[in-house]
């Protein structure tokens, strides 16, 4: 009983810990949000590089952080676009820069499907969370008087990651903001491990996210 | 002596089991069941009849190298899926064909028959790098009514998928043939309209179409 509870208070304690995460956000503005009523946003992840790829669960953390109607912030989430849009927003054929969308906009349908949609902006987000490095070992045994871990292990993750902003209606960008996050996880392990996992990709997210919303909001109404 | 006979037999029986165990762990089985959106677009002014054989309907990859697990991996209901609802908005009508080249239905335009030519696949072992990646190969033939050869070209696809995605490498290379034939999709649409002959042949149509609708206004 009392090894249950001590199992159950670590739990707890580990549940409440968490690493230490470092957040650095930049942003590149060239013009003033103008979301207006009924205007949607589009996160969209960079999957055209051959060595890593843009987490979906970023983007929808991202998107889903965003998203208020009621602040006047509407997210289509990126599956729904990219299909409805198919085939037209797939690694291979989607606009690599702001001045390929005239092209896209030619055809007929698809203009007619982004003004149904009502996107005002799309977010292009570029980049990924990464292991940098780790050290330490844990090891456990079983033997007949129990079983238990005994060690220490540490890993770093950083995050990098850019979005670029278009403003579909005025066919320009309207500015950057880049997230840079790193943290640390450690895993001290006396009998149970205790995972103090550091949260940097969702630390990436919700900056990213508050950021987006200052940044695409009117002045007056960003300040809501 | 006949004990002995059926420790021996009982051996063989347990080494039969184990290897039979073992093969089985390492054969791999990845069925791709992907469904696929129609394309956005303005269809071109064809009535064309769209053959997918059963080979390839039914396609099935198999590979048992010496330095790879082996690997059966069942692609054709996907890629009948995607070759149906992609040809299926790229033209004013489109035809399904039971049988080529008997049988056809008169006022075709043209006859497509996509080909499965080579499918490729590295695991993140092989790379180095956290991706499973895949690449298809399609031959695609174009025929008129008559069953001469309109145009033949090739479409390439690639997918891939990072591993820290999914849970099994059957499920991140299921993913990452999703993925290719998206990509073998938005190719098909996009790269129709390039081929030289295709480009041709249509814009031939379209004459044809508006020279009639000249006629039938005067």
């Amino acid at each position: 009983m009392k090894f249950l509870s001590a199992f159950f208070s670590v739990s707890v304690l580990a549940l409440l810990s968490s690493g230490c995460t470092t957040v650095v956000i930049d942003e590149y503005r060239r013009s003033t949000g103008e979301l207006a009523l009924g205007d949607s946003v589009v996160i969209l992840g960079r999957r055209h590089s051959s060595d890593y790829e843009t987490e979906p669960d970023l983007i929808d953390c991202v998107g889903k952080t965003l998203h208020n109607p009621k602040s006047g912030v509407t997210v289509i989430p990126e599956r729904q676009f990219v299909d409805a849009m198919y085939p037209w927003f797939e690694p291979r054929t989607a606009p690599m820069h702001i001045k390929s969308l005239d092209k896209l906009m030619d055809i007929p349908d698809v203009r007619d499907r982004m003004e149904k949609y009502g996107v005002k902006y799309i977010v292009w987000i570029d980049g990924s969370t990464e292991t940098t490095s780790s050290a330490g070992s844990i090891g456990c045994s079983i033997g007949t008087a129990g079983a238990g871990c005994f060690g220490f292990g540490t890993w770093d993750k950083e995050s990098d990651y850019e979005a670029s902003v278009w403003d579909f209606r005025d066919q320009e960008l309207s500015g950057k903001i880049s997230a840079d996050a790193q943290g640390t996880s450690y895993m001290p392990a006396i009998v149970v491990p205790i995972p103090l996992i550091a949260r940097v990709q969702n630390n990436a997210c919700k900056g990213m996210a508050a950021q987006l919303q200052e940044f695409l909001l009117p002045p007056q109404s960003a300040s809501r | 002596m006949n004990r002995l006979l059926k420790g021996i037999d009982a051996i063989r029986y347990l080494t039969l089991v184990a290897s039979v165990s073992l093969l089985a762990a390492c054969a791999h089985t990845v069925s791709v069941d992907g469904e696929f959106p129609a394309p956005v677009g303005s269809p071109h002014p064809l009535t064309v009849g769209v053959y997918l054989s059963d080979d390839f309907r039914q396609f099935t990859y198999s590979e048992n190298r010496d330095d790879r697990d082996e690997w059966n991996i069942n692609t054709g209901r996907a890629q009948k899926n995607l070759f149906e609802t992609v040809l299926g908005s790229m033209f004013k009508e489109t035809v399904n064909l039971a049988q080529y080249p008997t049988n056809l239905p008169q006022g075709l335009d043209l006859v497509i028959v996509p080909e499965v030519r080579e499918l490729q696949f590295t695991m993140p072992r092989e790379t180095r790098v956290n991706i499973f990646e895949v690449w298809i190969k399609y031959d695609m033939h174009a025929y008129n009514q008559q069953g001469e050869s309109v145009a033949e070209w090739v479409i390439t696809a690639y997918g891939k998928t990072p591993t820290a995605f999914l849970k099994s490498q059957e499920a991140a290379l299921a993913q990452a043939i999703n993925v290719a034939l998206r990509d073998a999709g938005a190719t098909l649409y996009t790269g129709f309209e390039r081929v030289p002959e295709l480009q041709a042949f249509i814009a031939n149509k379209q004459r044809a179409l508006s020279m009639k609708q000249t006629g039938d206004n005067q």
